[in-house]
Formats: structure tokens, sequence, C-alpha cells
């Protein structure tokens, strides 16, 4: 078959690409990990590394400052052969999930969830992207590529997202709630993907079976998601001995904000020059803030939940407390998808110079800031606020050309005329 | 008085008379050691030794123990206490080993550790902290900055020195500030619990402007109990104050410290050289050591001797060849010893002593001790996001291993990454060679940092062959702090406590300890200037993010006609229009009422 043989080209360049960058520059990958924009505190492979040598030697890795990520991890890298004497397997794992995640990409990109779904149908179907396409354009993004190589535990989140999601387009409701718990479990803020995902399923399934109503289904997959969330947190309490003392260092990590290194996001310098009385407040404000969306969105939005989650993902690579190019690579593997409101949008060229500019300028500055001596943390900050800012551009644009769409399916006679919105 | 109370009287006469020469009497010791070291240096090393009577301790009956002192130790249920002030460096290299084996040594700053008699860990460091905010009173130090982040317990570096009888539950804290300034108003306070407290016996010498000039000095406070076989038990205070001065820079007046060059007929110059001529010259050093005598070295005289101490005792000695020649003030009484290097001296009670040594040329030198242990401790790498340590042990003896007990306390600040330990070794080939640090540690006891909270603790148990350098290598991290927790001179960096060496040697009752130097850390600095700024730009752009896309969501989306021609409607046509709606809106809930 033509399509596979496409798929298979792809898929192995994609693994030959990564392969070779590995070979011909071996430090690449330790390089790549000592950067902040790709490496926060609780994605990190070095901290995760040594999380891993004070686990083999018995000693508790969260009774200690560095290590935040989820004791299921611990393991699974415990199997692995040790990364300094032999890099290669650890590499090869992640070169594999990456094709993993483009597998579910194109999987749901091949379902046409995304130009027609229950309650909607676009208007410029003919205008997309194949599953083939989309998939290369995730494993060739550099990106992804630079946080495969940095072998970011992100990975393993975005993995559970997208097979959350590519089951439920296919209308394996249960086993998109366990992808989704488990990327929760890994990371905690998916949980917030719930609510549109639980939409999905219910969409995919009345159009093929009777469906009880919203609330009970609703109750059903909470309960799914609690009892897989509950599961693993039951695993991890096996493995590390106590429950709260890993809870505490993960999630509590992830909601209080302790560590204030650099990252791509907004939360770290605004933290380092807070007032210390009003830190707590605006912790409150800012994750507030980033659920705030959830609602907004699926409530304007309900006929489209695959777009909000799009949306829900793009919103969380710019306000989360320790985003990374990772969150960002995983929105930019999603938003092609809607490949057929590109026409719409308006600021397009304005948005990719501004994430162009940010994410060549950010090196620099960061450069310039800790190892020149020439500049200050305001220039980071600076090129941070104008990723965020251009992220945030794109991510409006991409909604407004959405309900635009909307719009257009009600007035099929006003297609392509001026709008406004009042 | 009745017959029952006299014999009670009586008796109890004659049991103190009895008890009081086997709890033996209370005694006080001072000894003043000179010894000069290569390159014009003077090592003078005091040493006072009181001791009391548990009993008479715990009765609060003070007489050659400050009362100051012991009831803070009392207060804190402190059983035995290790106070150490120090600043300079020691040069190992030229200085040879450390007086007292670095046992009465302390970290650059101040260093200080107890034995705290508690029932469990919290209760213990409740303790520690009423000691530390007592002796910071005492002892005008910012003892108080010892908190949970720069408090460690640690394994197998302090033994207790003293001996510990009964059923106590002891618990060892250990606390440095390495970054403390060490000075004159710390000094006051050391003098005022001495007996004599400055005004007579060597403890007279004491100027705080030499003192604080040395090249290296070290003064320690401890207090221990002793207790004889019998189980009778004295308290012990032990204060030393070990300085290296340099003898040419402590002769300068003090009206005049500026140091000026040798007229040119005094210079003795390198004839060899090719550039010698009449106005070029390289300065040869001068074979015989510097003439120096006390008054000059300390600016002061030595007033008599303590009327507490021993009125025999050898207060002051020296340690230089018997064959040079010294002078003394009239009345003090010469002690050669057999190694033939040590003299003592027996000083005059009441009158003012003096010693002098003219610059003469010997053939025989004092020998000095090479170290068993050279260490050295410095940060590797550039930048503000991460660096690495470096420890070099080298062992410069060609037949013995030498093995130790390496301790470092690292502020939270710093992230070890501890699996990136490496170890490599050069053995006596010169060849450097990277081994398994599993081969040279041979156990190791590491606590890791929680942030704000506690320090990180590694011990190491270390073994280096002989005639070999072993480097330790591991990579951290500096922590971006909030911008209140910088001190105003952020730039300057942060300091990190000096690591601690404990040489194992099984033969010597007393233990070897070696220091390495303070570090400085320098850490990623946010703008201070902005903190409005910070919050104004990010809540900036977190509010066009939230408008924007609200608004796109809240808005009903129309043609552009359509709204041309709502625009096009006059305000009142407007209103009229919108009240219209809300009319109609309520006409029809009526409606749905009905």
């Amino acid at each position: 078959m033509a399509v596979d043989r496409r798929k298979v080209a792809v898929f192995s360049g994609a693994f030959v690409l990564r392969l070779l960058l590995v070979c011909l520059f071996p430090s690449l990958p330790d390089l790549l990990t000592g950067r902040v924009e790709v490496s926060t505190p609780v994605n990190s492979f070095k901290r995760l590394q040594e999380g891993l040598f004070l686990y083999i030697r018995n000693v508790s890795p969260y009774d200690g400052g560095v290590y935040h990520q989820a004791p299921l991890l611990l393991p699974l890298f415990a199997l692995l052969p040790d990364v300094k004497s032999s890099p290669f397997p650890t590499a090869i794992l992640y070169f594999l999930v990456d094709l993993l995640n483009a597998h579910a990409l194109s999987t749901i990109s091949e379902s046409g969830q995304s130009v027609k779904s229950r309650l909607h149908s676009a208007m410029r179907k003919h205008i997309r992207w194949d599953g083939v396409s989309i998939a290369a354009w995730f494993l060739f993004n550099p990106f992804t590529i630079a946080t495969c190589l940095a072998r970011s535990t992100s990975v393993f989140t975005t993995t559970g997202i997208l097979y959350a999601v590519s089951n439920a387009v296919e209308g394996n409701s249960i086993n998109a709630i366990l992808a989704l718990g488990f990327a929760s479990y890994l990371s905690l803020y998916p949980a917030l993907l719930f609510l549109p995902l639980v939409l999905l399923c219910y969409d995919q399934q009345s159009q093929t079976s009777k469906t009880p109503s919203y609330a009970v289904y609703f109750l059903q997959h909470a309960a799914i998601l609690l009892g897989s969330v509950g599961g693993l947190l039951g695993l991890s309490s096996i493995i590390t001995g106590n429950l709260w003392e890993f809870i505490s260092a993960t999630y509590g990590f992830h909601l209080l904000v302790p560590d204030l290194t650099p990252n791509v996001g907004l939360w770290w310098y605004f933290f380092i020059e807070m007032f210390d009385s009003f830190r707590e407040f605006f912790i409150g404000v800012f994750w507030l803030h980033l659920a705030a969306y959830v609602g907004g969105l699926t409530a304007r939005m309900r006929s489209q939940p695959l777009f909000i989650i799009t949306s829900l993902l793009g919103v969380f690579a710019v306000f989360k407390p320790y985003p990374s190019i990772s969150d960002a690579s995983l929105y930019f593997a999603l938003l092609p998808l809607y490949r057929h409101l590109f026409p719409l949008m308006r600021y397009t060229f304005f948005a990719v110079a501004a994430l162009l500019y940010s994410s060549l300028l950010g090196p620099a500055f960061y450069h310039l800031w800790i190892y020149a001596g020439s500049g200050n943390a305001n220039f980071f900050y600076a090129i941070t606020l104008v990723w965020s800012l251009g992220l945030s551009i794109l991510l409006a644009d991409s909604i407004f050309a959405a309900l635009r769409d909307e719009w257009e399916q009600a007035n099929p006679e006003s297609q392509g005329q001026e709008v406004k919105q009042i | 008085m009745t017959v029952p109370s006299i014999l009670s009287l009586f008796l109890a006469i004659i049991v103190t008379l009895w008890i009081s020469p086997v709890v033996s009497s209370p005694d006080y010791h001072e000894q003043l050691f000179l010894e000069p070291l290569p390159k014009s240096s003077l090592l003078a090393s005091f040493n006072f030794r009181g001791n009391t009577s548990q009993q008479s301790f715990d009765n609060q009956h003070f007489r050659y123990f400050p009362r100051a002192l012991g009831q803070i130790l009392q207060h804190a249920h402190a059983k035995e206490v290790h106070l150490r002030f120090t600043t300079g460096r020691w040069d190992a290299d030229s200085w040879g080993s450390r007086p007292w084996n670095g046992s009465k040594e302390g970290g650059t700053g101040v260093e200080l550790w107890a034995w705290i008699d508690a029932p469990n860990d919290e209760e213990a460091f409740a303790k520690w902290i009423t000691l530390t905010q007592s002796l910071s009173g005492l002892f005008c130090a910012s003892m108080n900055f010892v908190d949970s982040t720069r408090t460690t317990r640690p394994v197998a570096s302090f033994e207790p020195m003293g001996n510990h009888m009964g059923p106590n539950s002891l618990h060892l804290l250990h606390g440095t500030l390495p970054g403390e300034v060490v000075c004159t108003e710390n000094l006051t306070p050391f003098l005022k619990l001495l007996p004599c407290k400055g005004k007579t016996g060597i403890s007279t010498l004491f100027d705080g402007h030499k003192l604080f000039d040395a090249a290296w000095q070290s003064m320690s406070v401890d207090v221990q109990p002793i207790c004889s076989a019998e189980g009778d038990c004295q308290v012990q205070i032990e204060q030393t104050v070990d300085m290296v001065l340099d003898i040419e820079r402590s002769k300068r007046s003090r009206d005049d410290p500026i140091p000026r060059p040798l007229p040119n007929d005094q210079l003795v110059c390198d004839t060899s050289k090719p550039y010698n001529s009449e106005d070029t010259c390289y300065p040869l050093e001068k074979a015989a050591d510097k003439a120096w005598s006390l008054n000059e070295v300390f600016g002061r005289t030595l007033n008599g001797i303590c009327p507490l101490a021993d009125s025999n005792e050898q207060s002051v000695c020296l340690r230089v060849p018997h064959e040079k020649s010294i002078f003394t003030t009239q009345g003090a009484s010469e002690i050669k010893h057999d190694d033939g290097f040590t003299r003592c001296f027996s000083l005059p009670h009441s009158e003012p002593f003096d010693l002098s040594i003219p610059e003469q040329e010997v053939h025989t030198q004092v020998p000095i001790d090479e170290p068993v242990l050279h260490a050295e401790r410095t940060i590797v790498g550039h930048g503000q996001e991460r660096g690495g340590m470096r420890i070099i042990f080298g062992n410069p003896s060609d037949t013995a291993a030498v093995d130790f007990i390496y301790f470092e306390s690292l502020p939270w600040f710093l992230r070890p990454y501890i699996h990136t330990l490496q170890a490599t070794i050069t053995g006596k080939d010169g060849v450097r060679r990277e081994i398994p640090a599993s081969d040279i540690v041979t156990d190791t006891y590491y606590r890791p940092a929680i942030d704000r909270e506690r320090g990180t603790q590694l011990e190491l148990a270390l073994s280096v062959p002989a005639a070999s350098t072993v480097t330790l290598t591991y990579d951290f991290e500096k922590a971006v702090l909030r911008y209140t927790e910088y001190p105003p001179d952020a730039n300057r960096g942060f300091n990190v406590a000096p690591a601690v060496i404990r040489v194992l040697d099984g033969a010597d009752a007393h233990p070897i300890y070696i220091r390495t130097t303070s570090l400085l850390l320098p850490l990623p600095t946010p703008d201070f200037s902005m903190p409005y700024n910070v919050i104004i730009l990010t809540s900036t752009v977190i509010a066009l993010a939230f408008g924007t896309i609200f608004n796109i969501l809240v808005r009903r989306v129309v043609s552009a006609e359509e709204a041309a021609l709502l625009n096009s409607q006059t305000f009142k046509a407007r209103l009229v229009g919108k009240l219209v709606a809300i009319r109609d809106r309520f006409v029809k809930k009526e409606t749905k009422v009905e």
C-alpha cells in the first residue's frame, strides 16, 4: 500500500535522523539536557539520573530537593543500562516513544475528527493534511527532536495525552481516560483536559451506540480517571514506601512552584521578583487563571471538543508553571489538524515571526546573562515574554478562526465575507 | 548550738577536707608556645585550660569556669561544646603540619559543634537553637544565623573528646558560618572568659590589631567533661588562640604602617641574574631569620603571670635551635629540653617579661613536620548556571595509605549531582587514570538538601594509596533564589563552608583534622531594581492573552455588513434597541412562566 510505504519512510527517516544526530554529535544529548528551554526541574533527565542513583542505593529520592518526577519512572529507568557507559538503549527508547506519539497523531488525523464531528462540520474540509504529513510535521519539528534528544520525561506525558485523544476519537472511552490518568499521574496538569476529553468520547460514542445522559456518562468516566490515578499512586507508594513524601515532592512541587530555575514560561521571574507576602496569593491566581480556560473554551466551543483540547494544550504551553519547548511542540503537533482554519487566521505572520525571533534570540540572551555577564536577567525574561506573547497570539487567532468557521457553517451564504465580533 | 549541729558541722568539714583532694582541686594552666616558621613567619600558640568539678559546675559554683558560658551550657543541656573562630589560611606547603594536629582549628569563619543531651532529634534541635542564640550574644558573632539549613548532624567526622558517663542520649549538631568576619568584637568576650581577663599573664599580649592582622589565626573554646577511671568527673574549659604572624609586617609601628622599600645600599642583590646592574636588582632573601622580640611583634609586653595559675609553671616556650642565643628580661629562668630545640621560661611574678632573638646565622634548622595529607577544594567551571566541585587529596607518604573521613556541608542553593561523582588517580608514575569512585570511597553518607529547609551533608570514607594524588569531581547546579533571599552584595557570591577531613590513624589517640579553604559561589542574580516592572509586564502579557481569548469567546460573530449596520445607527437608536431586547427577554420569561 502506497500510504503505508510513505508512513514507513517518514518514521524510519525520523528514526535515522535522530540516530545520526546522536552518533555524529555524541555530546549533543548532554548539551540539550542542560538547556533551560528544554529541561525544567520537573522533566530534566539529569535530575532523573540523580533520583535513579539514590533509588538504586535505597535512599529515598524524594527526601531531597532534586528529584520531582513520578516514582514509576524510577523502576522503568532502573531496567535500562547505565547511561554514561551505554547511552544508546535509553536514546532508542526515547526515539520509539516519539514514533509512538507520531503514530497516535496520525490516527487522530485520519479519523477526520478535526473537520467533521457529531455537532460540527467544517466548511473547508478539502484543505487538510493527511496523517502521514502531520506525523512528519511532528517528527521533524526541531522542538520535538530537541526534546527527544534531551531525554526529557515530558515525552511520556505527551504520549499519555496523544493516546488519550487517539483512543477517544476511535470511541474507546475507557482506554482514553486510562491514558489521561497516566498523563495526569506524570505531570498533574493533563487532568484539566478531562472535561473536553469526556465530551469528545461522548460525541464519538453517541454516533455509534446509545449513550446515557451527560451527567451519568461524566460521573462514570470521572470514576475511571480517579480509579486509574489512584491505582498508579498506590503502585507508587509501594515503590517509594511513603505516599505523602512523594506526593508533596511531585504534585506539591508542581502546585507551589518553589524552584525558580529559568524556563520559557512566565512564572519563574514573576515569583523571583514577587513580594513574599503576596506569593501564595499570586500562585493561587496563576493556577486559577490556567484553569479558567477550561470552562470558557468548553462552554463556547462545545461542538468541537478536539479543538478545545488543542487550544488547552496551547494554553498549557504558555501558562503552566514549568513549561518547556516540549509543551509547545505538542501544541504545534495538534495545530496542523486544523489546517482548514489557516486561511481564516489573521495574525499568522506576526505570531510566527515572534516565535522564530524568540527561539533564536532566547539562547543568545540566556548566554549573555549567565555566561558572558554582559546582559542581566531581564534579557532572557524579555524573550520569554515575547515567546508567550507569540504563542498566545497564535492561540487567540486560531480560536477566532474556529469560531468564524462555526459561524460560516451557520450562515453558509456568507462564506468568505469579512466578519466582525460584537 | 546543739551537740548534733556541731557534730554535723564537724563532719561536714571532715568530709570536705577528705573529698577535695580526691575530686582533684580545681586548677588553671596557661602556656604560650612560639615557633618561628619559614618565610619570616612566627607561630604563636596560646593555651588556657581550667577545670571545675562536675559537682560544683552543677551547683553553679564557678571559679575557673566562666559563669556566663556555664549557665548557657546548662540551659541548653550541652554536654560538650567546641567553638572556633578562624580567619586566613594555613600554608601547609611552607609551614608543615598544623598546630594541635588541626584539632583546635575551625573552618574560615565560625564553626560550632556540640553534643546535646535530649530525648529526641526535635528537642535536640530546639536546644541547639537556644545554644546558638545564646552564644551569639555572648561572643558578638552572628551564630543566630545557624538555622536548619546550616546545621548538620555528622555521622563519622567527629567523636566526643570528653568522657561522657551515664545514660545520656547525646546528639551531635554541627553548624558553620563561613562568611562570618572574625574580629576584635569576638576577641573581647573571649578574653572575658579567662580568669585573668587579659590583665596579667600571657593573655596581656592579645592586641586585636595584631591578632586579626595575622596571616592565619584561630580562636577556640572547648568545653568537655573529663572523667577519671573511678568516675569522678570534671568539666574542662580549654581556650586556645593560634596565629601565624608575619614578623616584618607585625614589626611595623602602628603610627606608620605603610611598608617602605629598603634603601638601595641595604639591598642584597642576586648578581647571577643577567639584568643585574647598578639600577636593576633582584633582591635575595636573607639566609638568617629576622630579629624580633615579643614587644615588637605583639606591640605589648607580657605583664607577669596570672596569679591563679601554677606559679612554677613554665608558661612561655620557644622552639628554636639551642645554639641560638636569646635575651630575656631579668628574673626569668630558662630550661632547655633534651630534644635540641624547645626551651621554656619561668616568668617573674609581677614584672613585665620580654624576649628577643637577634638576627643570627645558625647551622641547624628546626625540622618541619610533613602533613599526613594535602587537601585542596576548588569550584571549577564557568557561568552562573552550573559548576563542578574538585577536591584533590595528596598522600605524601611513600609507604602507607591514608584513610580519612571527608565531610562537607553544602548550602541548599548549591545542588550537587552525586551520580556524577568521578575519581581520578595519579600514582607514582605520574599517569592520570580514571577509576570508579567506589575504588577510593569505602563508605558514603549522603543526605541531600531540601530547598530552604536543610543543606546537603556528604560524608565519604576515603583511602588514598601511598604516593598518589586522588581527584574527586562532581557537578552541581546553582539555584536561582527569590530576590529577597539575596544579601545586599548579591554579586559578590555566597560562601560555601570548608570541608572537614578527619584522618583516621588508629595508633594515635589524638585525631588529625584538616580543613580546606572556604569557597565563593557566584549565583545567577535577577534584576533587583524592578520587581514592580516585572509584575506589571508579566501581568500585561497574561491579561493580553486572557483578554483576547475571552473577548473572542464571549462575542458574537457577525458579517462586516451587519456590524456596519449596527454601528451606523445613532446612539439613541442603539440604546432603544438594547432596551427593547431586554424587555423582550423579560416578556419571553413571563410568557414561559405563564
